[in-house]
């Protein structure tokens, strides 16, 4: 058992299409934010993977930065949209 | 990359796309929460049997605190405006996007080429800041990260003052 670069892009596309769905199928728009972070997560894979079967050295570590920052904004922008959600419903 | 981290992989990939389509179609916020929380372990694995430890571990605590916001008790439901056929409409896009997408994933490969571009260039600054300045530019991501979070507090207690 292998697993390629077109295994892990795959994966990728997979991941950024499944939250691209829940984004646009869920009724309710905070639940909708969930889609974002599986998004984000796609696209780090891809970043990720490609990093892995690059033949250069040193930018190994390029697509991983990539992968946590996305991370990173997935959380943030999450937390803005629940807190924006929950500004709009309190008055 | 061999059989163990092969296997890790898939298993990896079947957890983390499992967990988004439960994402999508269960109920409760609770279960969806668990279920996003489930993604990003899966997501997790994936940058594991990618050699990618650390981002691994950023996209789990990252995942955890998404599932923590969605299924917390500040949650706040705000229905969409938009009618079943503009949400059919989307999930047919999702689909098409997924098609074009794996089209050119497996069409993909990484092209010979040469670098010219010298040592201040943008991919010589890029190559900077994520490997040299690696942990400066995990900084400043972490740095946004806390602005925004505070502004939306700030901007909540400020809503409830009037």
């Amino acid at each position: 058992m292998n697993a390629s670069l077109v295994s892990i892009l795959f994966v990728g596309v997979a991941l950024v299409a499944v939250g691209a769905f829940v984004a646009t199928w869920k009724r309710d728009l905070t639940a909708a934010l969930a889609g974002l972070p599986l998004m984000f997560g796609g696209a780090g894979v891809a970043f990720a993977g490609a990093a892995r079967f690059s033949a250069a050295g040193d930018p190994k570590i390029f697509g991983q930065e990539v992968a946590a920052l996305l991370a990173v904004a997935a959380l943030a922008l999450v937390a803005l949209g629940v807190g924006i959600a929950g500004r709009g419903t309190s008055r | 990359m061999d059989s163990l981290h092969a296997i890790g992989f898939y298993v990896s990939a079947a957890v983390s796309i499992g967990g988004g389509l439960l994402v999508a179609f269960l109920p409760g916020r609770g279960g969806r929460g668990l279920a996003l929380a489930l993604s990003g372990l899966g997501i997790a694995g994936l940058y594991a049997s990618l050699s990618a430890e650390f981002a691994g571990l950023v996209a789990f605590v990252c995942f955890a605190g998404c599932a923590m916001l969605i299924a917390g008790p500040r949650y706040r439901a705000v229905d969409a405006p938009a009618g079943m056929a503009w949400r059919q409409a989307g999930a047919v896009g999702a689909a098409g996007l997924f098609a074009i997408l794996a089209y050119a994933a497996f069409r993909g490969d990484f092209v010979q080429a040469t670098y010219r571009g010298g040592e201040f260039g943008i991919a010589g600054v890029g190559h900077l800041l994520f490997t040299h300045d690696a942990l400066a530019a995990e900084a400043v991501g972490a740095l946004v990260l806390v602005a925004l979070v505070g502004g939306t507090a700030a901007w909540r207690v400020r809503e409830r003052g009037r």
